[in-house]
């Protein structure tokens, strides 16, 4: 690394993804992460139980609402059960995209007085994220635990070991998204009121609060165009037992995460530059 | 090979005047309109080429800024309030690109535009530093073996394992400049960073970038205001007068 050789140019090539020079601010990823998860609980007394706290609410609303009120079919499955598959997994992608997507508002006075791979920020948020999301997955195993020792009808298929690519495919589509958006708003600001409620109602578009098979057979195409629903249905499959799991579903999810990282990274690198100027 | 270690060409740096809002998309629409069917870009002035992206709505910070700095100088950037020399750091310091022109160089830059950039309040001194450390390009084991040297010379001891939003402003600036001033990079390059703190302070921070620029090597860039002070320390200087090296 010393004495190593540099040039500053005014264009560069779009898809010059500077992959080399993350990997060479790697310490700083790690750095990036560790800060994000202390400074989160410092000056708290319950720290990482608030992560519980969010989601119980949420699934106890969800069971009274759409669960007792409404009636809305959960499949056969424990109400709890099904909605807490969906609110967990939401939030990963929901938190991940939210944050990315103000990724050079929130920065902009070190961005504007420091040099480092701008990229590596928005991936620490979405492995910091991560974090939360690994404490709620381990309520939903506890939940689990509980309804299995009670005797409620579900099994756990093979596909459950899909779940790390599950994982790669919702950070993908949070992340993906998130820069997108970062990259959009930095000259026109519009873009950013939308994120906020269009967040909320793009969450009646996945299958949280209702399984695939409730969906009305016209309207199906259109729950499936959102990669986030086939990423809940695996998750159901595969823990639960019961969710629409095909492979074309899976491919589809697959392909279109990939697209939307690939296409946030190129925006995203060919903002970072003077980025600072218009901001 | 020569010791030319930073090496500028033509660097020019132009910035949009005014605001950007409705006025400048209807801009950015016909500009792109324009592009895209061949025609002329209507908001080029009749007497200006086509190619050169000199239009009417920028202001030019740089110009023909031409220079080569060679390992272990010490270069003083001086000029007056608004003649370029903090956008001259940041496009040095990768922060921003040049509009045109191109820069060359050899080993790691540090860049100290500010004092404590990135410092998390929340986190303690230790965890500050270190992630400090990794902002300006340092492993950790790098920084770790300078630890005590950076706890030492900011004379922080006491208040390592306190969070920096209790710090009051000269150990917060203490601590930072002492990160910078002990990392290994081959330049470091600083914006009038040392108006803060006491006059004692500022006199050891003078003494240790002497000492790092003779002892170590290192090429020190510095924008300066304070002739008095600094002066001695510049074995070169670059003056600015209104985006434009006016001797060197």
């Amino acid at each position: 690394m010393q004495n190593k050789e540099w040039t500053i140019k005014s264009d560069r090539n779009l898809f010059d993804l500077q992959f080399k020079e993350i990997v060479n601010y790697r310490h700083l990823l790690f750095q990036l992460i560790n800060r994000d998860v202390l400074a989160l609980y410092k000056q708290t007394i319950l720290g990482p139980i608030w992560f519980f706290i969010q989601p119980i609410l949420t699934t106890v609303v969800f069971t009274f609402v759409f669960g007792k009120l409404a009636g809305v079919s959960t499949d056969g499955l424990p109400q709890p059960l099904f909605y807490l598959a969906g609110i967990i997994n939401w939030n990963y992608f929901a938190e991940c995209l939210n944050k990315t997507s103000t990724v050079f508002k929130d920065n902009a006075h070190i961005f504007g007085k420091v040099y480092f791979p701008k990229l590596i920020v928005p991936i620490s948020i979405s492995i910091s994220v991560l974090s939360r999301y690994a404490i709620q997955l381990l309520l939903f195993l506890a939940c689990l635990f509980i309804y299995h020792y009670k005797g409620a009808q579900f099994h756990i298929t093979p596909i459950f070991f899909a779940f790390p690519l599950m994982v790669i495919m919702m950070a993908s589509l949070g992340l993906g998204l998130g820069i997108i958006i970062s990259a959009l708003t930095i000259k026109y600001k519009d873009l950013a009121f939308l994120v906020a409620f269009g967040l909320q109602l793009l969450m009646y578009t996945t299958t949280v609060i209702y399984p695939l098979s409730a969906a009305p057979e016209n309207l199906k195409w259109l729950i499936q165009l959102n990669p986030m629903t086939s990423v809940i249905e695996i998750f159901r499959y595969g823990f639960l037992g019961k969710g629409d799991f095909t492979i074309s579903s899976l491919a589809y999810s697959l392909i279109t995460s990939a697209l939307i990282l690939f296409t946030g990274v190129i925006a995203f690198n060919r903002v970072e530059r003077t980025f600072i100027d218009t901001i | 090979m020569s010791n030319v270690v930073i090496r500028a060409e033509n660097i020019a740096k132009a910035y949009q005047l005014g605001q950007i809002g409705s006025g400048s998309i209807s801009r950015d629409f016909e500009n792109w309109r324009a592009r895209i069917s061949g025609k002329g870009n209507p908001h080029v002035r009749i007497n200006e080429a086509e190619d050169e992206p000199f239009n009417s709505t920028l202001f030019w910070a740089l110009k023909d800024i031409n220079f080569e700095i060679e390992q272990g100088e010490t270069v003083g950037i001086l000029g007056n309030n608004g003649a370029g020399k903090s956008t001259l750091l940041k496009i040095i310091s990768r922060i921003t690109a040049p509009t045109s022109g191109k820069i060359s160089g050899r080993g790691r830059i540090t860049s100290l535009l500010e004092i404590g950039t990135g410092f998390h309040p929340e986190l303690t001194g230790r965890e500050n530093v270190f992630l400090n450390g990794a902002m300006l390009g340092m492993r950790r084991s790098e920084v770790k073996k300078n630890f005590d040297k950076i706890v030492d010379f900011a004379e922080i001891e006491k208040h390592i394992q306190t969070p920096v939003k209790r710090y009051s402003s000269g150990m917060y600036m203490r601590l930072a400049f002492s990160v910078a001033a002990h990392l290994e990079s081959e330049i470091l390059i600083m914006d009038e960073v040392l108006a803060v703190g006491d006059k004692t302070f500022q006199q050891k921070c003078l003494d240790k970038m002497q000492q790092v620029s003779k002892e170590e090597g290192k090429t020190i860039l510095m924008v300066s205001h304070n002739l008095n002070e600094t002066e001695r320390l510049f074995s070169k200087k670059i003056v600015l007068t209104n985006g434009r090296i006016s001797n060197s």
